[in-house]
């Protein structure tokens, strides 16, 4: 089995922060602590979807809430934890692995320090292949995991059992207990068997994106001499597609909060062609890519932006006149192919009033 | 008449202002004591214009002296954090991410403790007064009276903060205690490690200060003196012996303010070329714009308020390579004036290039006119281009801005810049540190997280800016003077639509003493 260590930590998250396409906060905290723990409980094994057996009960787990919160109101040690060991006493089962909501931000850490604590191991794989806002974009209930019993923990070790109908309760009420708790909860969730895990899993993200971050940490200089690299990693993995949208500068970035989402819109003016401007919708991600009217990338498909001088991905929040930066689309998984799965990631679940196009697919 | 100072790491410079006009200036060399570079900078422009001790109505004193402790990690006291922030925050005690050497330096001494508040205002948890006196206990025991204080959300509400200070101050007299609320901004981590470094410059800071007091004094100049903040406003010496942290980037911004005074202009880009590199930071309305993002002192993260700055490899003694079409960022630095091609050295520079193309008069231009003409051609395209981009990068919008120069390697720009609308090159360039301390303001700022659904946002700006206000008279600035500096409102994503954070800044002009 794979291991990853604290000194991998730094690498993790800076392709974690790559494949987040814009969203997921300052990862420092998660950083830091997943660094520690790691440290103080000795590396986590890493477990490939395919070869985790059919009696094997895996749980996700993860933090929900507002990122700003975890500015003032550091993580104990035991949050996640708790959160896990709660669900194991409620639900009377034994869990043998965790996985990672999503592998974008401070949720790609997680799972990593709390398998770690519990001496489990900790899928290779997560459940979006980057990262998006909400539960029920995640791809264990679009293939059948349901999200609860789920239990939700606050820093003080006060819990609450969740039992929803369907994702998008689910996502409702978690939210909503968020707020309630404190700003920022830990969640234990999507509890599903190895058959449900192998099926619903985008398998071998962790290790992949601990290799993306590699590469961009390593060379720590332009995006165009990675870019190569960079090509040649997307092309051998489960993402396929990889194309390079745009290189300019952002003119102009709008956004504010509504329905407690980062919305708004930015533009990029290219350097060789003044007149050729690319817009992009963010809504906490970047999620639709235009060059003129034209539509070149949109989510499930990743977008994802780094700044041209230093290949660092550049987060929507900080967005602002001025920067270098170079924009790339990235074909999502098989997983979010399947007509269940863009029904709720495709751009009209988003509020946009067009067609998904697969990125292979645009010229 | 006022004096402003500059006390770098090098040089100490005066200069001697009657209202904008500056009469007399002078560099001197910095002194490990302080004391005798700022009197032999005094001396020189007391007696150039014959002014007498008691024609100096106040002094203003800028230098990076704190700043260059922390970096060389010299003259700090061993100092105890207390934070209270449990039951949650226990997974990253304070000082988790020092570099081992700094964090040795203050001796290691963190403790946790119950309180502090959630974003909604309510507490985490009660303070628990015997917790907190075994902590006062532990740290007396330790032989420690430098002590900094920290609460979750203390920003928003400091009364934790306060009541454990208070504790201390009852048990422990003669404690310098430094509170996090009044340092750094949201982000405990950063807020505590800036109250950390401002509570272990307190023994430096008293020395420093009772140095600076004693020049003037010897000199019978017997006015108040201040000190300038990081965001160009003064505090008075009595609180930089408090917050001697305040002062850690005070150096760019007095540039960048002295460069406003020196042109007349308040809304500009300001390139300050040196021999080595160059500073790019924008003026708006007179004041830096702030960075927002954290910046590393010593190797340890804070969120000080501090100008942001776009440093770039490229000053007077940046070496020409590729033909031209390359230029730094090594240089010759200070050994310039022996190496550069016009002062008979062997090494192409971008002075050489300024000299070459009829930038300006310098050195022995006959040393240069082998020069191949296209070399010099690219070369000056690349200077140009290289100081168009960084200024493209800082400036707010696309629009053309005026760009004013400062510093030694000013005289590289002599061609057009895209970017510019005007560029200006002001005279007493070299002093413009000392004039930024002596034109100063006084401020106060407040950070709020709000609920616009429980107080509306109306009445929560108004009293942010209220709170401002007290803080800036406080700080002894004039109150019929104020003014409201920045207003900045940020909306807290996956809370509800109502929960801000606003941050109101309000300058004023210097109360005089009648």
């Amino acid at each position: 089995m794979k291991k990853i260590g604290a000194e991998h930590i730094k690498d993790l998250c800076a392709g974690a922060a790559f494949l987040a396409t814009g969203g997921g906060g300052d990862p420092y905290v998660s950083q830091l602590q997943a660094e520690r723990l790691l440290e103080k409980f000795g590396p986590a094994s890493l477990l490939a979807p395919a070869d985790v057996p059919d009696d094997f009960f895996v749980v996700s787990v993860g933090m929900v809430g507002a990122p700003t919160v975890t500015l003032e109101q550091l993580p104990t040690e035991d949050e996640a934890i708790s959160a896990l060991e709660k669900y194991e006493e409620i639900t009377g089962k034994k869990v043998d692995a965790v996985i990672p909501f999503e592998v974008g931000g401070g949720n790609s850490t997680i799972p990593l320090f709390v398998a770690a604590m519990k001496g489990i191991p900790c899928i290779d794989g997560d459940g979006m292949g980057r990262a998006l806002p909400e539960a029920q974009m995640m791809t264990f209930p679009i293939y059948g995991a349901h999200p609860t019993p789920a239990v939700v923990m606050d820093s003080f070790g006060n819990h609450v059992l969740l039992e929803c109908d369907d994702a998008h309760s689910f996502e409702v009420e978690i939210r909503a207990r968020a707020v309630e708790m404190g700003g920022m909860v830990s969640s234990a969730e999507h509890g599903m068997p190895g058959d449900l895990v192998r099926l619903s899993t985008i398998p071998g993200t962790i290790s992949f994106a601990t290799a993306l971050g590699k590469l961009l940490r390593n060379h720590g200089g332009q995006i165009d001499v990675v870019q190569p690299q960079l090509f040649k990693l997307f092309k051998e993995s489960d993402y396929g597609v990889i194309k390079h949208l745009f290189t300019g500068k952002v003119l102009d970035s709008q956004r504010k909060i509504i329905g407690g989402y980062d919305v708004g819109t930015a533009t990029l003016q290219s350097f060789e062609d003044p007149n050729e401007k690319m817009s992009l919708f963010i809504k906490n991600e970047y999620l639709v890519a235009k060059v003129g009217d034209k539509v070149v990338a949109s989510v499930p498909d990743l977008i994802c932006i780094v700044e041209q001088e230093t290949s660092r991905s550049l987060n929507a929040e900080r967005m602002c006149y001025g920067q270098r930066v170079s924009v790339f689309g990235i074909g999502c998984t098989h997983h979010y192919r399947t007509p269940e799965a863009l029904k709720v990631t495709e751009p009209r679940a988003f509020g946009f009033d067009l067609d998904y196009v697969p990125l292979e697919e645009i010229d | 008449m006022r004096i402003g100072i500059d006390v770098g790491g090098t040089h100490t410079d005066a200069v001697l202002m009657d209202g904008l006009s500056i009469i007399s200036s002078h560099k001197a060399l910095t002194t490990p004591d302080v004391r005798q570079g700022i009197i032999e900078a005094l001396d020189t422009v007391m007696s150039e214009a014959q002014a007498a001790p008691n024609s100096i109505s106040a002094v203003m004193i800028g230098t990076t002296h704190f700043t260059n402790a922390v970096i060389e990690r010299r003259e700090l006291s061993e100092t105890a954090i207390i934070r209270a922030c449990l039951p949650t925050g226990s997974g990253l005690p304070p000082m988790c991410d020092w570099p081992g050497d700094i964090a040795a330096a203050l001796g290691n001494h963190g403790y946790m403790i119950r309180g502090g508040h959630l974003f909604n205002g309510k507490p985490i948890a009660e303070l628990d007064e015997v917790e907190i006196e075994k902590v006062i206990d532990d740290i007396a025991a330790n032989n420690i009276k430098d002590i900094a204080i920290a609460a979750a959300f203390s920003p928003a509400n400091a009364a934790h903060e306060n009541q454990i200070a208070e504790k201390v101050r009852q048990k422990l007299p003669h404690a310098n205690v430094s509170l996090s609320h009044e340092i750094g901004r949201l982000g405990i981590l950063e807020r505590e490690n800036a109250a950390l470094l401002n509570a272990s410059l307190g023994d430096l800071a008293q020395r420093v200060v009772s140095n600076m007091r004693a020049a003037l004094t010897e000199r019978r100049i017997n006015c108040p003196f201040y000190v300038s903040q990081n965001d160009g406003t003064l505090m008075s010496a009595d609180y930089i012996a408090r917050y001697p942290a305040l002062t850690f980037s005070s150096g760019p911004t007095n540039s960048l303010r002295g460069a406003a005074i020196l042109s007349g202009i308040d809304n500009a880009i300001v390139v300050d070329i040196g021999g080595t590199s160059s500073d790019v930071g924008v003026l708006a309305d007179g004041f830096p714009r702030e960075s927002n993002s954290h910046i590393a002192v010593g190797g340890v993260r804070t969120n000080f308020r501090m100008p942001d700055i776009l440093p770039i490899g490229l000053g007077g003694g940046s070496l020409v390579q590729k033909d031209g079409e390359s230029i730094g960022p090594r240089s010759v630095g200070h050994r310039l004036v022996t190496e550069g091609l016009v002062f008979g050295g062997t090494t192409i520079t971008a002075t050489d290039i300024a000299v070459a193309n009829g930038s300006c008069e310098l050195g022995d231009k006959s040393l240069v006119s082998h020069l191949d003409a296209e070399l010099v051609a690219l070369a000056t395209k690349t200077i140009h281009a290289m100081i168009d981009d960084a200024i493209d990068k800082m400036r707010p919008s696309e629009d053309p801005v005026p760009i004013i120069l400062v510093g030694g390697g000013a005289i590289l720009i002599s061609r057009q810049l895209e970017t510019a609308s005007e560029i200006i090159h002001p005279q007493h360039a070299d002093v413009a540190n000392a004039i930024g301390a002596s034109i100063a303001q006084v401020g106060g700022e407040v950070e709020h997280i709000v609920s616009y659904s429980r107080i509306p946002r109306d009445e929560a700006m108004v009293s942010a800016t209220k709170e401002a206000e007290e803080k800036a008279i406080a700080a002894g600035a004039d109150e019929t003077s104020l003014r409201v500096l920045d207003v900045e409102e940020t909306t807290m994503s996956y809370m509800d639509d109502d929960a801000a954070r606003i941050r109101v800044k309000v300058v004023g002009d210097l109360k005089q003493a009648k």
